[in-house]
């Protein structure tokens, strides 16, 4: 397939899934906030930025972190890069360089979920509509896998999406599990109630609350939750099944003589695959999700070098 | 709901010179006086929701991307009854085949300039002529693949040609989308009329492609301009109807005189390229060397015969309007047959006599420039106000050569849903034919429609909307 095609929609898949956990960083957070004691709401409002990256950027356009203001920023507002309304003007301006690889289904869906988006802005979103706006986020996430895996062919076009949304899956896990997991056992060591809530925000920001108590069905303990999200063959979200995938899917994609980004997957996986939460402490939680993060984003860099940066 | 009926003296597509509904009408007549209003209008508002979300928008160059416009879509269709389109089908391939002949002609053996039918100076001296193009060989003989042929029917119910397209014709997505529409909106009114499909077009459309190169399994792509293009989504939608890669300019190169695509696993050769940029900016080396949208090397590859190109290159002489008086007597020339499309009366400004005709019968008749495109630089006498008459008197007398003329035409009328109900409103017809290894074509085409009450305009970027077109497959109905 053409490389710029491939290029589009592996941006295309990750911008929509940056969107769906954007909206799943707010919901949780902005949830918290309102149980938080008052000194510590500030930090909970600020994982948000911190996972996207915009911490500094925030403070350029407001004062303050409060709820209101981190909805505009992070929802809405059009004049940054990181709000869910740029992500999804991006997706679908990426849908539309590609429409000739997809499927209708699949571009209608995108199609829609900005031209809901554009009427959304228009109105605003407050603190009061806000969780319901979030969920309209994930469900246009959701309809959009369901529309590719539903309708889409299993050749390049598609595995090149899901390799977008893979990596960009991968690399919020660890984002959020290393900032989370700090906050998490800080609250332990004050206090016990609270921190039963930072662990339940770690995992329901990854979508993973129910999956922790079906697969421990014991209280939260920091080594069993960091297993989950990074060990888990099981789990969706958690780094084993990222990388899984990841490497499933550059084996699969045709190949001329490019061969780094797979090794490269191949080797992080097994990496993975073969550790245990021994090797992640004794390394320490911090330390490996920077090696992690590190390691992703040179395969993503690579996956670009090797398909869709073309040299003739 | 009432049906306003046509003014005296024009042809109605619905109704007969005594208001009386057409015999393969009348399901349609049935239909719309059954059909509230209310009903109506939320389906019109359903169709809108539907084009955007399909993303059926057409973007106007210098507006925010967030202006994509739809292109109003009117929900009574036109009908075309099967005798007329039996006609209609004959005289499209008769007049293609001529036109691709001509083409052939003037860029190989000159016959019919020899012969003296056309001058040699109306041909070699017209801008649009390609001296490049001359003794190329290219396969089967062919310079149109895909033609766009604008025709009108007159007050006495006779189709004429009004313009060939031999360049880059749009429109072909809104006459799919159109259908797609009408079925989506009113199953009914398709299980009771025995409507020609069109669906098929991107099929026909793909063997045609395939078949402009000699090669066994060519390998065929869109060249498009790129999204910003008014016509993007034509060009991905026909890319994806026919399971073709849409390429810009830049996923293209040449090395050594061959087209390739850039893909995930190196170079692919291309064998046909269905481009929709224009001949100038196909190739910043021959062409405008400004060009963005092409491909450098691209000319010099077309000319060793490594690529095909659909439409060819320099097709614009054929359908340049100082070339379209001839058409007929191309037909006579190299068919030896009787045109059966009638040629819109076309008064030759460069010729003395047509001159004196055309500067004594003004205010009755339209003036265009030979070479001029989208109705600028037009005199529509019967409008024109006085001076505007001695304006054109004045640019007739200096330079001639660049004016012709035609009766002003009024186009038939079909009821069309207005503000004010359902009204007539003037249309014309725009057939699609394909010459691969035959000629085909899906019955019907796009029709376009002029939504200001008297309006003769149909374009999309000056109000024009566009209606299905229907082609009943027996008038027994």
């Amino acid at each position: 397939m053409l490389s710029r095609a491939a290029s589009s929609l592996f941006w295309m898949a990750r911008y929509l899934e940056r969107a769906e956990s954007q909206a799943r960083q707010l919901d949780v957070s902005l949830n918290m906030a309102l149980i938080d004691v008052p000194e510590d709401r500030t930090e909970q409002l600020s994982v948000p930025l911190l996972v996207s990256g915009t911490y500094d950027e925030f403070f350029q356009h407001h004062e303050e972190i409060t709820p209101q203001n981190l909805i505009d920023f992070l929802l809405l507002d059009d004049q940054h890069p990181a709000s869910v309304f740029n992500y999804i003007r991006n997706a679908r301006d990426n849908a539309l360089h590609v429409r000739g690889n997809l499927s209708a289904d699949v571009w209608e869906t995108i199609n829609r979920a900005w031209l809901d988006l554009k009427v959304l802005q228009q109105e605003g979103v407050t603190e009061s509509n806000a969780s319901s706006v979030f969920d309209w986020i994930r469900e246009r996430s959701h309809m959009f896998r369901g529309a590719a895996y539903g309708t889409l062919l299993r050749n390049d076009a598609f595995h090149f999406l899901r390799l977008g949304t893979i990596i960009e899956r991968a690399d919020t896990t660890a984002r959020v599990l290393d900032i989370r997991h700090v906050m998490a056992t800080k609250a332990m060591e004050e206090q016990a109630t609270q921190s039963f809530f930072e662990w339940t925000a770690l995992l329901n920001s990854l979508a993973a609350f129910e999956a922790y108590q079906n697969t421990y069905g014991h209280s939260l303990d920091p080594t069993s939750v960091a297993e989950l999200l990074i060990l888990s063959h099981e789990l969706p979200r958690s780094l084993h099944s990222c990388l899984e995938e990841i490497a499933g899917l550059l084996e699969r994609v045709e190949s001329g003589s490019a061969q780094r980004a797979r090794r490269m997957a191949s080797s992080l996986y097994a990496n993975i695959r073969f550790g245990d939460t021994a090797y992640i402490e004794e390394r320490g939680l911090h330390d490996y999700l920077v090696d992690f993060l590190a390691r992703i984003q040179r395969i993503a860099g690579q996956i670009q070098k090797d398909y869709m940066g073309w040299h003739q | 709901m009432l049906i306003e009926t046509p003014d005296a003296g024009l042809f109605d597509e619905l109704f007969d010179k005594d208001n009386r509904v057409r015999p393969h009408c009348r399901m349609l007549e049935k239909w719309l006086l059954e059909s509230d209003e209310n009903l109506i209008a939320e389906k019109r508002r359903e169709a809108d929701v539907l084009f955007q979300r399909l993303g059926i928008t057409f973007n106007v160059y210098g507006e925010d991307q967030g202006a994509d416009r739809l292109i109003p879509f009117d929900l009574i269709p036109r009908i075309i009854s099967a005798s007329d389109w039996h006609k209609l089908q004959a005289g499209l391939r008769q007049r293609v085949t001529a036109l691709n002949r001509f083409l052939h002609d003037i860029y190989h053996n000159y016959e019919i300039v020899k012969a003296g039918v056309i001058s040699a100076e109306q041909v070699f001296a017209n801008s649009q002529y390609q001296p490049g193009m001359q003794n190329l060989k290219l396969p089967r003989n062919l310079y149109s693949h895909i033609a766009g042929i604008d025709l009108i029917r007159n007050n006495d119910g006779d189709f004429y040609v009004l313009e060939d397209n031999l360049r880059c014709p749009s429109g072909v997505s809104y006459m799919l989308e159109n259908r797609r529409m009408m079925m989506r909106l009113f199953p009914e009114l398709f299980a009771h009329s025995p409507v020609a499909p069109v669906e098929h077009y991107p099929n026909l459309l793909g063997e045609t492609l395939r078949a402009a190169s000699l090669k066994a399994n060519p390998t065929v792509a869109v060249l498009t301009p790129g999204r910003f293009n008014s016509a993007y989504f034509e060009h991905a939608f026909l890319a994806r109807q026919m399971g073709v890669e849409l390429v810009e300019g830049a996923d293209l190169f040449v090395h050594q005189n061959k087209v390739y695509m850039k893909t995930t696993v190196g170079p692919q050769q291309v064998d046909v390229i269905y481009r929709r940029v224009d001949d100038d900016f196909l190739d910043p080396l021959a062409g405008n060397p400004s060009s963005m949208l092409g491909v450098p090397g691209l000319y010099a590859a077309y000319r060793t015969g490594n690529v095909v190109l659909a439409n060819a290159m320099g097709t614009g002489i054929a359908d340049d309007k100082s070339i379209y008086p001839y058409v007929p007597d191309m037909i006579r020339f190299y068919l030896s047959e009787e045109p059966i499309l009638k040629n819109v009366p076309t008064w030759q400004c460069r010729k003395k006599k047509d001159l004196q005709y055309v500067l004594d019968h003004l205010p009755e008749l339209v003036v265009k420039e030979a070479q001029g495109a989208g109705g600028y630089g037009m005199l529509i006498g019967p409008k024109a106000s006085k001076k505007e008459l001695e304006t054109f008197r004045g640019l007739l007398k200096a330079h001639p050569e660049d004016y012709i003329a035609q009766p002003t035409l009024s186009l038939s009328t079909c009821p069309t849903f207005v503000d004010e109900g359902v009204a007539p409103r003037h249309l014309d017809l725009r057939p699609f034919v394909l010459s691969g290894k035959k000629i085909q074509m899906v019955p019907g085409g796009l029709t376009r429609v002029a939504l200001k009450k008297g309006s003769l305009v149909v374009n999309s970027s000056q109000g024009g909307g566009t209606k299905d077109t229907w082609v009943l497959e027996d008038d027994l109905c």
